[in-house]
């Protein structure tokens, strides 16, 4: 713990309390928030002493999207803020733990607390969308189409804002020179469907045996989760296949 | 990743009830990425080569076992596991064991392995494991449960009558989804330790832990809604005026 002694000394030298402002997490009162104290204090890079090698740190369940949706925009800024704190906590923390061979506890923190950041991003940009849709009939965010690429395959393409039109962009157009043979790009795509089609046939062959297999072990099974569990199995013609031999049934 | 796959390597949702990790953790404590596409110009953009077949076993998917028992380049036999149209088995449920030594005794379910079917009921249909400790004479032995098909080992008891029974599933006249016993068409309740987590009790019972937001907070309303965007929003509370009008600029 030779980093987190040097760590402690330098807190002290600042000689402020911290994790008393530190005190929200993935989970936050926005209350608390906005008499949140502004500190510079390296400490804050680290979690509560009382944690350090602990085994288990417990937490609640993460920031869903409809509790999100009842806060104020100012809440919602304040909050993303400390879910980042609290991220970078976590990393540190999780290094720390790495460096030193020592398990980190609870990892799931760090899912939670990420798992709230995109809830919260994705709350943010529905608001965003439904002004822009209002006021100017577009959703406000980078464009996206869907393209042929150099390969001859569909493939997405987010557009990036110019200060000049692309007519005389001339470096954007030298990018977008990037094309293959028409000749070999036809060939690709005939092999790559081809490849394509095997895969399929082979996985539906896969799932007929498994189906064969399931009957065979399980005579009294129940037909309805069968065809529920694999819908593209034709099951009357895999009790007529030859490998359909179900053991004997005796009813007691 | 095909659709049969993700449903055969899928951790059922009985099966993380209790842990109550959220599912982010546990893809990312389960999969095992071998290789994943650089980013640039390829014909598939995002594929990943990770493994898809789980041999799921007594231990939790994002446990050490677990991985150990699916370490990679370890592969096992398929394991034929008979489709179920609803899972009917909770924690805490009374059933009769129709198996094995313990044959017509009554147990409670304390363990559920959705992905095999399985549950354990404690104290019955147990064994001997042996712990090596170097010499035969200080060898170990450990009573441990083996686990049950709810297919065809275990049936749910009928509150009325104390015997085994096989369900169904039925809707109430207020729309409320029960289990009813065939037999004698009383309902089975779902117990209360079906919805226990490591965490709580039941929901009303939590303890908030220090860095959680009181339930009181998480449900306050602050959201008001306004004309503006939540750029627009956040400068105007924090006194930031902007009145230059941007440039013309292309997206493309």
């Amino acid at each position: 713990m030779a980093n987190f002694t040097k760590a402690l000394h330098l807190s002290k030298s600042y000689g402020k309390s911290l994790f008393s402002t530190l005190r929200n997490g993935h989970i936050c009162n926005s209350r608390m928030i906005s008499t949140t104290l502004y500190l510079r204090d390296f400490m804050a890079f680290f979690d509560d002493k009382k944690n350090w090698g602990a085994t288990e740190v417990k937490s609640g369940r993460s920031w869903q999207k409809d509790d999100l949706r009842i806060k104020s925009n100012p809440d919602l800024h304040k909050l993303w803020y400390v879910l980042l704190k609290e991220r970078n906590m976590l990393l540190t923390m999780e290094q720390e733990c790495k460096e030193q061979m020592k398990l980190f506890p609870s990892p799931e923190r760090l899912d939670k607390v990420e798992e709230s950041m995109e809830n919260l991003e994705e709350v943010v940009r529905e608001r965003n969308r439904a002004y822009h849709e209002l006021e100017r009939g577009e959703i406000g965010e980078q464009p996206k189409e869907t393209i042929i690429g150099p390969f001859g395959l569909p493939e997405e393409y987010k557009m990036t804002e110019h200060s000049i039109p692309k007519e005389i962009n001339a470096e954007w157009y030298k990018q977008q020179q990037i094309k293959c043979d028409p000749r070999d790009v036809a060939e690709f795509g005939r092999k790559y469907r081809e490849k394509e089609f095997i895969e399929k046939r082979r996985q539906h062959k896969r799932d007929f045996n498994h189906v064969i297999g399931l009957l065979n072990r399980f005579p009294k099974m129940d037909m309805e989760a069968l065809k529920e569990q694999y819908p593209d199995v034709d099951i009357e013609k895999a009790k007529a296949s030859r490998k359909y031999k179900p053991p004997p049934v005796f009813d007691d | 990743m095909r659709l049969t796959q993700i449903l055969l390597s899928r951790v059922g949702e009985w099966s993380k009830q209790y842990a109550n990790l959220p599912d982010r953790y546990i893809k990312r404590a389960m999969e095992q990425v071998y290789w994943r596409n650089p980013k640039g110009i390829q014909y598939r953009p995002s594929t990943v080569i990770q493994r898809k077949k789980f041999r799921f076993t007594m231990n939790r998917p994002w446990s050490h076992q677990f991985y150990e028992q699916n370490a990679p380049g370890r592969l096992r036999k398929k394991v034929f596991v008979e489709p179920i149209k609803k899972w009917s088995f909770f924690r805490g449920d009374r059933v009769e064991v129709l198996v094995g030594k313990d044959k017509g005794k009554q147990g409670i379910v304390k363990y559920i392995v959705q992905e095999r079917n399985w549950v354990i009921v404690e104290g019955l249909n147990c064994h001997l494991r042996r712990m090596k400790r170097g010499d035969e004479s200080l060898d170990l032995y450990i009573q441990s449960e083996a686990p049950l098909l709810v297919t065809d080992q275990v049936a749910l008891v009928d509150p009325s009558d104390l015997k085994a029974t096989p369900i169904e599933w039925r809707y109430t006249e207020s729309g409320e989804s029960v289990r009813v016993s065939v037999r004698t068409g009383r309902i089975i309740p779902i117990p209360a330790t079906a919805e226990e987590t490591i965490d709580y009790k039941s929901k009303s019972t939590y303890k908030e832990q220090p860095k959680d937001t009181g339930a009181n907070e998480v449900a306050e309303i602050t959201f008001e809604p306004a004309l503006k965007t939540f750029e627009m929003d956040i400068m105007e509370s924090m006194g930031i005026k902007e009145d230059r009008i941007p440039k013309k600029t292309y997206w493309y």
